[in-house]
């Protein structure tokens, strides 16, 4: 009935919308968008519309906390690094090199295996001029890709979408979690957040029998269902509680689209969620599953060009080396797994999976055997035709190259962004990032 | 030319519109109550708030903190691990603050005996966007929301001055760090482009000079108090909008103040706070000339605003998106029923895009449709299953972002907190109890002072006449179903 009951709806707003003709206030915006979004990809063949199924996928994920970019890509040979890390630093067996330089921490063996198949760049010492330590400041330097004495009102993914795809489909981008990420705030908000298919929905207060639905879901969906005819009520004022107060354009309109537009997208989710299978086996953690969820949705042709997954726990203070080691291998297994689901389904030539933290962490390790807020560190792209192997330069440990303590980051992670508008997501950079960033070969 | 509004059109209508936008909406019987004071009654008593007593008690925590100099110190003297220690403590304390700070206003909003002059401080709050994200220290921000509380209608020169000194603002925009050598600008440029005057009414040379002039108002950490340190204070002369002189910090904000874009700036953000829609131009022109005729007080030009016929358009009332907290409060109002506890409060308004005193930055919340994504109107209806039945299936955490155990923890101990209900004997009489057609009158009455659409109507009809009795349950559940529909996120 469920699913009845979508396509019935859907079915009427083409009939409405395509067959019909008109555009009416009852279409949800996306729908109504199909013909703008057209017109603009005619208009400006550099653009690549942010819509379709067979687009590129960026997977965002954020490492929140500040991750120890030292212990995660590690200088192996450098004496300052042994020197200023007595208890934390890794000895070479704990390391899997990369060169004669660097290598990755162990736990990282599912990047290992992807860096040995061609499908990994590290770029190293990514930072920003005068950098922030606070994390709530860093995150939202990097999430809405602004210098860090000014402060910007949207996020880059915000703006990317404000850019190039105003009015399309809400699940172009998709969060995972409870908290929609800084970097989607937009001038026309796009996106959805949810942590699980089943709470991306209207929870009905009644249990429906297997294979119904509630008689209050049911008169939920009526409730939110535009009506047909704008001539309906028009006859009623707002002064004697007679009617509502309705304009073309008004508030109502927009909520009602809205909520049109969200009544869609949970019904759209939820059904590929159930339907659709994963090709690899993810690690049973919220990273994990995390990822295992974005698997489903892209196997399943949701359109979204951009997903968002994040893993908390890298504000390693005290005691870093077991916890540290422990993110890190959650880290690359998962990641791993999706690669190996996106072959299975065949879509790993349309994906590509970014990391970044807010902070690397300083060189010296503390007094509690753990590390405190520093600066640069390393970020790491996935996918199959990434430009792989290391990126950027490996910031000098030098006591005297280094600012308070800190790495000195050698690239602009606006240039990473830069690199993947441009190259992946087929877009002009300047008018999302608000100036030039040379862009950094990410494929 | 603010029309004054017709005396024919006070109506239910139009008093509930004043009560909804001059604070927080409330029952039938309280809008009947201004009905029948009439206009002019009814927007003094919201407005002129004075004369109601507010025996209310500040936080038990909100005083300064004597033993804070000997507690750095000793925190300083320590070992690593124990200093460590300490600060994991002192964090704890402050996030405890904070979260009675967020209840305690929220109270005030909701049950509180003055909600124009909490309307205001959420007005305020939101103008001067000052977040505990970076100032850290919730007597700090409840040192300043007390300040927008007693200066809520007051003089707008006095009012700037109060919050420029005031410790919370020194801390988020940095003046506490401005020296006459190295003079922070952050202050004085958001006071020109956010607070008073708005982009492109003044010079990079206009900030750069009341920068400058601003040098010597610091903050004291010990005290927790503003301080004026003459020896930080760049004393040479500065020109500012024309005028040159040995200015201060008072001097250069009076200047500000004296722009004619000021009274324009101002009162057309209050009239977009309250009218839910930008002022025309002929409307700020109106609005800016009562304010200079009031001597840049708040007070003469707030009852113009609620009397004015402008402010009862069609095209406003109702057209306004609730932000988070009004839809909360106003929610709890017209159940007549308690808040949630504070950390319920805090994680539904939260995940609806509005945590109090961490405004996303120095611009404060955008608001208006911004407040609606598909996401979060989805969380508003499910939202009310919290507040109508007391579900807390769905509550969020998210708290702890960078620490998923404390997260998950947070997460279980909200599922078992009890969010309280509604009580449908106290809503509904038992002959509305009785009757569908006039339990669907009443629910949109208390819930909507307006009607639904006639289809939407039968809907509801239809899952009542569903039902073999009406009982409780099902009526709490057609209560939910009102709160699910675009039209309640309108006031």
């Amino acid at each position: 009935m469920k699913n009845d009951l979508t396509l019935r709806t859907r079915r009427e707003f083409l009939r409405t919308t395509v067959l019909g003709g008109a555009l009416s206030w009852t279409v949800p915006t996306f729908l109504a968008n199909t013909f703008s979004v057209l017109q603009s990809e005619a208009a400006d063949k550099a653009t690549q519309v942010a819509t379709g199924h067979d687009s590129n996928i960026l997977v965002v994920l954020q490492m929140a906390g500040g991750n120890d970019g030292l212990n995660t890509v590690v200088p192996r040979t450098n004496d300052y690094y042994h020197r200023a890390r007595p208890r934390i630093g890794l000895s070479e067996k704990q390391v899997l090199t990369l060169n004669d330089e660097v290598g990755l921490n162990s736990s990282l063996d599912g990047f290992k295996d992807l860096y040995d198949a061609g499908q990994l760049s590290v770029i190293q010492g990514v930072g920003y001029p005068n950098p922030n330590r606070s994390h709530f400041r860093s995150t939202e330097i990097w999430q809405t890709a602004c210098d860090s004495e000014r402060i910007e009102k949207y996020g880059w993914l915000g703006r990317y979408f404000d850019n190039t795809c105003n009015g399309c489909d809400p699940t172009v981008a998709v969060n995972i979690g409870r908290q929609m990420p800084q970097a989607f705030d937009a001038r026309h908000p796009k996106g959805v957040s949810l942590d699980n298919p089943q709470n991306y929905r209207f929870i009905s207060p009644e249990k429906a029998r297997a294979g119904e639905m509630s008689s209050a879901e049911d008169s939920f969906r009526k409730l939110n269902q535009p009506e047909e005819e704008m001539t309906e009520n028009s006859g009623g004022t707002i002064e004697a509680i007679h009617g509502p107060a309705r304009q073309n354009g008004s508030v109502l309109d927009f909520l009602e689209r809205t909520a049109l537009d969200a009544q869609v997208s949970s019904d759209t989710i939820r059904a590929i969620a159930s339907r659709s299978d994963n090709k690899a086996t993810y690690p049973q953690s919220q990273l994990g599953n995390a990822l295992k969820l974005v698997g489903k949705l892209i196997g399943g042709g949701l359109p979204t060009r951009v997903f968002y997954v994040s893993q908390g726990g890298y504000d390693t203070h005290t005691n870093q080396a077991g916890a540290h080691d422990r993110l890190l291998k959650d880290l690359g297994d998962s990641v791993k797994a999706f690669v190996q689901d996106m072959k299975g389904q065949g879509n790993m030539s349309r994906v590509m999976l970014m990391t970044f933290s807010e902070f690397g962490r300083r060189v010296s390790e503390n007094a509690s055997s753990g590390t405190d807020h520093g600066a640069a560190a390393p970020m790491f792209v996935v996918g199959n035709k990434v430009n792989a192997g290391l990126l950027g330069k490996y910031p000098s440990l030098a006591p005297g190259d280094l600012f308070q303590g800190d790495l000195k980051y050698s690239v602009d992670f606006r240039s990473v962004y830069a690199g993947v508008l441009e190259k992946w997501l087929r877009t002009k950079s300047e008018p999302i990032l608000g100036k030039k960033f040379a862009p950094l070969q990410v494929v | 030319m603010l029309r004054p509004l017709p005396g024919d059109r006070w109506n239910f209508t139009t008093a509930a519109h004043l009560l909804n936008r001059a604070g927080f909406g409330g029952t039938p019987a309280e809008i009947e109550k201004l009905v029948r004071l009439g206009p002019e009654k009814a927007v003094s008593r919201l407005v002129d708030f004075e004369s109601i007593p507010d025996d209310t008690a500040d936080p038990s925590w909100a005083k300064p903190d004597l033993n804070r100099a000997e507690r750095f110190l000793a925190a300083r003297r320590a070992g690593e691990e124990e200093r460590r220690k300490l600060q994991r403590e002192e964090q704890q304390e402050q996030r405890q603050h904070m979260m009675e700070l967020r209840g305690w206003w929220l109270q005030r909003m909701a049950h509180g005996p003055r909600p124009f002059q909490e309307k205001m401080v959420l007005f305020w709050h939101g103008h001067f966007a000052t977040s505990v994200e970076k100032v850290r220290e919730a007597y700090l921000m409840w040192r300043q929301n007390e300040l927008f509380r007693r200066l809520a209608t007051g003089n707008w020169l006095e009012l700037l001055i109060e919050t420029g000194k005031d410790p919370a603002m020194l801390v988020w925009l940095d003046q506490a760090q401005s020296r006459k050598e190295h003079p922070n600008e952050n202050f004085a440029r958001e006071v020109m482009e956010l607070f008073a005057l708005g982009e492109g009414h003044y010079t990079e040379k206009d900030i750069s000079e009341t920068a400058r002039a601003l040098t010597g108002w610091s903050y004291d950490r010990a005290t927790q108090k503003f301080a004026e340190r003459p020896f930080l204070h760049d004393t040479s002369t500065k020109t500012v909008f024309g005028h040159t002189g040995n200015f201060d910090g008072e001097d250069v904000l009076e200047q500000i103040v004296a722009q004619p874009q000021a009274a324009r700036f101002i009162t057309a953000k209050l009239w977009n706070f309250f009218a839910g829609q930008p002022p025309s131009d002929e409307l700020v022109t109106a609005l800016a000339a009562a304010f200079r005729r009031a001597g840049n007080n708040f007070k003469p030009v707030l009852h113009s605003i609620f009397l004015s016929e402008e402010f009862y358009a069609p095209t406003i009332i109702r057209n306004q998106v609730k932000s988070p907290v009004q839809w909360l409060v106003g929610s709890v109002r017209v159940l007549e029923r308690e808040l949630p506890p504070p950390i319920v409060c805090f994680g539904l308004t939260r995940n609806l895009g509005q945590d109090l005193f961490a405004p996303p930055n120095v611009k404060g919340w955008d608001g208006g449709l911004s407040w609606i994504t598909t996401n979060n109107l989805l969380a508003r209806y499910n939202e009310a299953a919290t507040i109508v039945q007391g579900d807390m299936s769905l509550a969020a955490g998210g708290l702890f972002p960078n620490n998923p155990t404390a997260n998950m923890q947070m997460e279980r101990r909200l599922k078992n907190i009890p969010a309280g209900r509604v009580e449908v004997g106290k809503l509904f009489t038992e002959k509305e109890r009785a009757n569908k057609e006039a339990l669907i009158a009443a629910l949109e009455k208390r819930l909507l002072q307006a009607k639904l659409k006639s289809k939407q109507e039968t809907t509801l009809r239809e899952y009542l006449d569903g039902k073999t009795e009406l009982d409780d349950t099902h009526i709490l559940n057609a209560i939910r179903l009102i709160m699910s529909t675009p039209e309640y996120q309108l006031t």
